[in-house]
This record gives C-alpha cells, structure tokens and sequence, in this order.
C-alpha cells in the first residue's frame, strides 16, 4: 500500500509536468494549425537560462523565474512566430515540421555552444531536502510544487480563456480549428499570444522537470516527445483530456516501475511513453480528409528523361572510377560516407518530396538493414544486401501502420515513436549488436567479385546509388510516381477518384525504408561496424532537414546533401567551438527554408547557364541555350567545388 | 441512381444541411441551387464520403453506401468536382487526366489504354491545346475543366459537379452545357451545383432549391421559377427572373 501510494504520487507529479508541456503544445497547434517540434528545445533552453541565472549568476529564484517565465520565453515564443510561422500558415505539414524540427535542432546547436555538453550540470530541487509525511509515505517539497504549479497553470490558463478577451478569441479557434481553418488562420495578435504562452509553458515544464533528470541538452529537448502522447490525447485540441493524458501516462509509467520485474523494466522503462503514444495514435479515429488545405510552395522542378537520367548515371559511375584510383583512403572513405548518405536521402526525395509524406525514423531504417547485412548470410554476402532491403522494407510498414489512417502530421508522429522505440528496446539490446554495441558488417562478394577493397567497394557504392537515382527517376516517370505527386497535392481528390490512401502511403513508405535499408548493408560495409548510438533519431532529422536544404524533390538534391553531410566530420574537426555543427547548420539551413523552400540546388541549373551565358556571350547559339537540369550531378568534385 | 435520405449535419451547434432529400437520376442533368451556404458543398461531401452526416443515409443504385470510404464509393462510380479546386497543380492538365485514369485501371477490370482515354477526354472538354500546361499555371476555368475532364477519367455514372462555370467566359460557359447535356443523353446521371442560374434552368430537367440546409423547393424548372419560396430565398439576388 505504501509503495502504491509513493509511485502513484510520483506519476501524479511527473504526469502533471506532462501536462504542463503538452497544454503548451496544444495551445500552439490550435492556434496556427502548426505542430511546434521545437517546443522540448524550448523547454531545453530556458531550463538551461534558468540554470545559468540562478546556479551561475547567483540571481534568487523568484527573480529568474520571472525573467525567463515572464520575459524570455514569452519573447522568445512572440519571436518565433513573427519571424517564421506567420508565413506557413496552410503550408503542408512537410514544409512547417521540417521548419520546426529546424528550429528544433539549431536550438540544441545554439544551447552546445554557449553550455559545453562534456560539463556535468544539476539545478537543484525547489524546496530541496525538504518533504513532508503524506500518511505513510514521504512528498519531497519539489513534487508538491510540480502538483500545484499544474493545478495553478489549469486554473489560471481555464481563467485566461474564458474570462479575458483574447482568450475569449483562442478558444474560438481551439474549439473549433475545422472551422478556423475555414475562415483562415486566428489574427495575428491571438497566434503571437498564444505562441508566447506555449513558449512559457514549455520553460515551466523544462525547469520542473530538469532538476529530477540531468541537465543534458539532449534528454530534456526529447523528454518533451512524452508529452506528444498526452496531447495526442487531447487530440490536439481538448485541454482538459490533454491533462487526463499527462496524468494517465504518469502514472502509468511510475506504477509501471513499481511493478515490472528489473529485467523488463531496464528494456520497457525509457519506451514506455512512445509505447503510449503508439497506442493513442492507434486508438485515433481517422480524420475526414481535409478539402482545400494544403497551400503548394513547390515549383516543380522538370523530371529529366530516361535518356539523360542513363547518361547521367553513366558520367556519374565513371566520374566515381576515377575518384577511386586517385582519391586517398581517407577521402575515399569521406566521399564514400557521402554517396551512403546520399542514398539515404534519395529515399526520402521518394517518400517527402514526391509522396509529402514524412519520416522521422530514416535511421532507424538504415540500422536495420545494416543489422540484417551484419547478422545474416554470414555477415558479407550479396543476399544480406537483399535481406537488409525487405526488412527495412517490413520495419518501414510497421513503423507507419498505426498512422497510416491518419493525415501527415500523425504518421511522422508515428515514425518518431518507432524511431524512439527502436533505439531504446531493439538497438540497445545486446542481443542485437552484441556485447559493447557494435556489431561487425562485412562488405559483400556478388558474383564472385570481391568487394572488399576500398575502391572497388566505392565503385559498387557509386552503381547503386546511381541505379537508385535512375530508378526513382522512373518511377516518378511512371504510374506510380504520377500517383504520388497526385496524392501530396490532393489526398481528397484521390480518394473521389477510387485511389486507396492508405495502401499507397504504406506502398511509399516500405519503398523508401527499404531503400534506406539498402543504404544501411553500405553503412555498415564502409565502416566495418556499427554502433547503438549510430542510429539516434536526432540523425534522421539532420538528414531530412540536409536533404530539404540541398532540394528534396530531385536526385541531385540527395547527391549534394548527402555530400554536405558526409562532409561535416571534416569541416567539425576545424570549428572545435562549435560542438554540433551538424544540428546547428541543418537547423538553421532548414529554417532558412522558409525563403526557397525548393532548397539551394533548384538554383544551381539556371544560375550555370547564366554563368554560362556571361563567360561566353557570343556563344550561346552553338550552346542549345537549354538550361542544364539538376538533376544528377556531374560529380562528386564539382560538389566540393560548388560548395567552396 | 443517387438518393441522399433526410440528410442532416451539425457543425458545433448549427445545421449545415437538415433533412434534406436530393435524388438523381440517370440520363439527366439534376440542378441544385441556393444562396451561399446553403449546404450545396457539404451535400457534396457526404454523398462522396468526405463528410460523415449527422443523420440520414445514402444509396447508391439502391444501395447503401453511407458507411463507405470515399474510394470504395468512388469505385461505384461516382465522381466529382470541387468548388475549391482540388487539382494535381505540378502536374500538366494531360496528367491528370492521365493519372486518374490509371487510378481507374487499378480497381476497374478494364483493357483500355490510359494514354488513349486521357487523350480523348482531353479532346471532350476542350483542353487539348493546353494539355501540357501544369495546371497551377492555368486560369480557374480552365484548371475547372480539368477536374470535370479527371472526373470523367473514372467513367462515372454519376457526376457531381460543384460550380463548375465560375470562371468560365460565356462561349465556354455554352460549350459547357452543351458537354453536360451530351454527357446526360449518354445515360449519365449529372448533379449541377451551380450559381449561373440561367445555366441551370436552361440544361436541368429537375431542380432542387437548397437554404439554410434545407429543401426549401423541388421541381422542374418551370415550377421551381414561380415557387414562391424560392423568390424569398432569393429576393434581391440575381435569380429566377
Ligand atoms: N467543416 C466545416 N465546419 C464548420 N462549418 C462548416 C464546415 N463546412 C461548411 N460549414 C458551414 O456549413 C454551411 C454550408 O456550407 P456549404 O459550403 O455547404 O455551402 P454552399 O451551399 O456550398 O455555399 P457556397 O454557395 O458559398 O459554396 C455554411 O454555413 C458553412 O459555413
Ligand atoms: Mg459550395
């Protein structure tokens, strides 16, 4: 009774901090129609203010709540929706996650620069060493004050939305964001407000909860992702069920540590809330296709022929044969890294930037076929390639099955919540990567040719990822293609024309995990092993912000961010200030996006013909005065170049 | 063919259509008229499937169909346009026609050549010279005739067509109705939402009048046009002159 009683308060406590973050999140969503992925960073970087103003700088308590609660979070909050959301309104859920995952991860890029990660930091308890006895058991102060602040924040924030006038203005739009819709997004003045009052929010809940965990950028921006699960109960709109689903999952999750044997809970324990937000997305009832919604910013860029996709393969192969001959190991390796990347995100220019559908789990996809390659066949063999290919290919179905009922928003949830998952319960097993987490992947004999050299096994690397470009060029050619780009522009419209949603977005999506299962068998054969920690979901995202910053609608796209990302290990070990660069520059570049969001290589063609043009101005009629289309890149070294 | 049954739909606490009863039938253009938000669109949407009415039914050649997905209704035949326009915009207007044929070929055991199809309803509704503009470059009446030419890629028996003249000039808004006659002489059943009223009385053989979500009158055009209900709902409007 005890033991029930003290995990039942503990769950209440930490179900409120739940509460708290996703309140925020849902006051944003019902506002802009725009899901905040930044919100844990939020959270993250004013936990971390907190720390710096109180641990630090020595201000009292009171006075730092005020300055972050009161001053920095709201303005930073206000900021963010002045200076970005306000443009995306109506845009498609592809172009404001990626946006706000941009914001996401340049937040953690900002917070390593001015916090070093490798110090250990700890904001103390409110209240610390102090607790009272609640009938038999022991209510630490800090617990008291997480209950009161939530129970105050539902009143207060109950007060503000009946009682005042703007709040008056947001409940209209949270009742009833279908009809908001309509009559286009709430005025300006209610988003800022509301922004600026989730912003607020996100920073209660980040100080709450940093001193029960580590202040580690990391673990408070993804402990945030717990707090998807009670909004998604709420079904992003309702405010009190939002607060019945932080409880429920809180206590759940502490009576499910009293309970589980040690064993089980070491697995289930740190799963627990994706498993809640697996089984809430499950339980959704599906969402009416939503009729004149979806605002189209891409230009569509041409599909280049079969013809020129071949011979651009073709220069592509041959360009990469001579790299292999002149290029040292190391930069073999790095360029070898790149093309992997590359085709990592040529499966996501088949899933976003054709079908608009959107993944957060590309990693966790490429680690399992890198699994398969290392655990099947002997660890080296060409049908571990194949194996690597179906079971990314079934894990891609599974990850996106809960959701796939559901519109875009729901199902990128969803592989967030596979990706989460899989990292805790499948690649932290030792049963799966082995003692000490690395699992060795051989590279494969086809044929009786032996690829385990170097260059030989970048030549294989360049064929597929080519035969992969010019395949996913076909199939944008295709009836299938056709369909993909007919459901990204209008799901309603498919429908009344007899398409099955749900069978062509679980098509697209095995399609695409598959091939970056694919990129995995090479993953592990570059690098000889890999790792638990190779496969973080944080990855997935540098990736499909990089591949949306390159251009996520063309293979060339994929080539140049695969080649930017390859590159990073490089350009990081020259900037040591700057400890994430890659979160940083994919983040900022994926905000940056708001501008083009074709991304940087839809500029690349027309400007070489105007290149072109000026170096030889009595030229142009031997030239064909066609615009060269971007859509398979010369080379590797032009790249490099492109980028100087 | 079509008959939605005593439809009603509840936005939060308003009814957007309330026991309205719209039949349609084959070989005939049905007209469907009233003043902006009347509940023409929403009628739309629940006989497609986009939208689950509050209470009330709908079947199809008799049979019921209110519990269907949109697609598997679709798959019955029935297609529609949009008020709001709903095209694939990157894609050309051949393309989508072209796309929806070969959706149509997935589920309907058919040996016809998409491409040929698409060509020839190209022809039908007169985009065969901008066939390969994207649509997002085209005007609204003509991306309008595109959605008409998409729906009748699924070769439907029954066509929904939500103001499909807007936008459209008067010589083509005449090409229209003489394509919506033609396509009713073939046995199709045609519902016309539309504003140009004189389109409506001139092609419909039977007409329902529609306001604040009900039926407010039903008739042929004629009687329609002396109902004195209808001139209320109308006072001050362009209308049955
Ligand atoms: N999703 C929705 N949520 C709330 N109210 C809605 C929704 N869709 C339509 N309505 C309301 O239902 C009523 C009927 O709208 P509907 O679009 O069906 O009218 P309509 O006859 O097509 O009008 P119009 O001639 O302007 O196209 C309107 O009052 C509209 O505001
Ligand atoms: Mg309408």
């Amino acid at each position: 009774m005890t033991a029930f009683l003290a995990y039942t308060v503990i769950g209440i406590a930490t179900g409120c901090i739940y509460a708290l973050t996703a309140s925020g999140l849902v006051v944003t969503y019902t506002t802009s129609g725009i899901f905040n992925f930044a919100h844990g960073a939020i959270g993250m970087l004013m936990a971390f203010t907190y720390w710096q103003l109180t641990v630090q700088n020595g201000w009292p308590q009171w006075l730092a709540l005020i300055a972050v609660l009161l001053v920095i979070a709201p303005a930073l909050g206000a900021l963010i929706q002045r200076t970005l959301m306000r443009r995306l309104y109506g845009a498609s859920i592809s172009t404001t996650l990626v946006i706000t995952l941009g914001l996401l991860l340049a937040f953690i890029g900002v917070a390593t620069v001015f916090w070093d990660p490798g110090e250990p930091r700890s904001l103390p308890e409110f209240f610390a060493g102090n607790r009272v006895k609640v009938f038999s058991i022991f209510v630490s102060y800090h617990q008291i004050t997480m209950i009161t602040v939530a129970v105050l924040v539902a009143v207060l924030l109950r007060l503000f939305l009946f009682r005042t006038r703007i709040g008056t203005a947001m409940r209209a739009v949270v009742d009833d964001p279908e009809l908001a819709s309509l009559n286009g997004a709430a005025p300006d003045r209610v988003a800022m407000v509301s922004w600026a009052l989730g912003a607020a929010l996100a920073g209660l809940a980040g100080i709450l909860l940093a001193p029960l965990v580590s202040l580690d950028i990391i673990l408070l921006t993804l402990l945030v992702i717990n707090g998807y699960a009670a909004a998604m109960v709420g079904r992003l709109k309702s405010l009190p069920l939002t607060f019945a689903g932080g409880l429920a999952l809180g206590l759940a999750e502490a009576h499910a540590i009293g309970n589980l044997p040690p064993n089980i809970l070491n697995i289930a324990k740190p799963a627990l809330p994706i498993f809640f937000l697996y089984a809430v997305l499950l339980a959704l009832p599906q969402a009416r296709l939503r009729v004149g919604r979806v605002v189209n910013t891409h230009r569509a860029p041409r599909v280049a022929s079969l013809r020129e996709s071949l011979v651009a393969g073709a220069g592509f192969v041959a360009v990469a044969a001579i790299l292999a001959s002149v290029l040292s190991p190391g930069d073999l390796f790095t360029a070898g890294q790149g093309i992997v990347f590359a085709l990592i995100m040529l499966s996501l220019v088949l899933l976003t930037g054709y079908a608009g559908q959107v993944s957060l789990a590309q990693m966790t996809f490429v680690g399992v076929g890198a699994f398969a390659m290392g655990k099947f066949f002997g660890g080296g063999s060409f049908l571990g390639i194949i194996a690597a290919t179906v079971l990314a290919g079934i894990a891609g179905a599974i990850a996106a099955l809960p959701a796939i009922r559901l519109q875009g928003l729901y199902l990128a949830l969803s592989t967030l919540a596979f990706a989460q998952g899989m990292s805790q319960v499948f690649f932290k097993n030792t049963n799966v990567f082995g003692f000490g987490g690395r699992l060795e992947v051989k590279r494969p004999d086809i044929l009786g040719v032996s690829f385990r050299g170097d260059r030989a096994f970048f030549v294989l690397l360049c064929v597929t990822f080519a035969l992969c470009g010019i395949g996913v060029l076909a199939l944008r050619r295709g009836p299938f293609g056709r369909r993909l780009i007919a459901m990204r522009e209008s799901p309603a419209a498919c429908a009344t024309l007899g398409l099955n949603l749900t069978m062509t977005k679980l098509a697209v999506f095995s399609l695409s995990s598959a091939m970056a299962g694919l990129a995995g068998a090479f993953y592990g054969g570059l690098r000889g092993q890999v790792g638990l920690n190779d496969f973080e979901m944080l990855q997935s995202l540098v990736l499909l912000l990089l591949v949306s910053v390159a251009g996520i609608n063309t293979v060339t796209g994929a080539l140049m961010g695969g080649l930017t990302f390859g590159l990073f290990p490089k350009i990081q070990r020259s900037l040591p200030g700057i400890p994430s660069l890659s979160f940083l520059g994919a983040g900022l570049g994926a905000v940056a996006l708001g501008r083009n969001p074709n991304g940087w290589t839809s500029d690349v063609g027309p400007r070489i013909a105007r290149l072109r043009k000026m170096l030889r101005p009595g030229d142009s009629g031997t030239q064909d005065g066609r615009e060269p289309e971007p859509n398979v890149a010369p080379a590797p070294e032009a790249v490099s170049s492109a980028q100087r | 063919m079509l008959s939605a049954e005593t439809v009603d739909v509840k936005f939060g606490v308003t009814y957007a259509l309330s026991e309205a009863t719209v039949e349609a039938h084959e070989a005939q253009v049905t007209g469907l008229i009233g003043p902006n938000g009347a509940g023409k669109t929403t009628l739309f949407n629940v006989i497609t499937g986009l939208q689950a009415p509050t209470r009330g039914r709908v079947t199809i050649d008799g049979e019921d169909v209110t519990n269907l997905k949109p697609h598997i209704r679709a798959r019955k035949r029935v297609a529609r346009t949009f008020q709001r326009l709903e095209v694939f915009g990157s894609l050309t207007a051949r393309e989508n026609i072209l796309v929806a044929c070969e959706i149509r070929n997935q589920w309907d055991s058919t040996s016809e050549d998409p491409r040929t199809v698409a060509d020839e309803i190209l022809d039908r509704v007169g985009l065969r010279e901008v066939g390969n503009q994207p649509v997002d470059a085209m005007p609204t009446g003509l991306a309008r005739l595109v959605e008409l030419g998409r729906a009748l890629a699924i070769r439907p028996k029954l066509l929904l067509l939500d103001e499909p003249g807007s936008g459209l000039d008067s010589s083509e808004t005449l090409g229209l109705g003489q394509l919506l006659t033609e396509l009713a002489e073939d046995g199709m059943a045609i519902l016309l939402v539309e504003h140009d009223v004189e389109l409506v009385m001139r092609i419909s053989k039977e007409i329902y009048v529609l306001d604040f979500g009900r039926v407010i009158a039903h008739g042929t055009p004629g009687e329609v046009k002396d109902n004195a209900d209808v001139q209320a709902a109308y006072l001050g409007a362009e209308v049955p002159a």
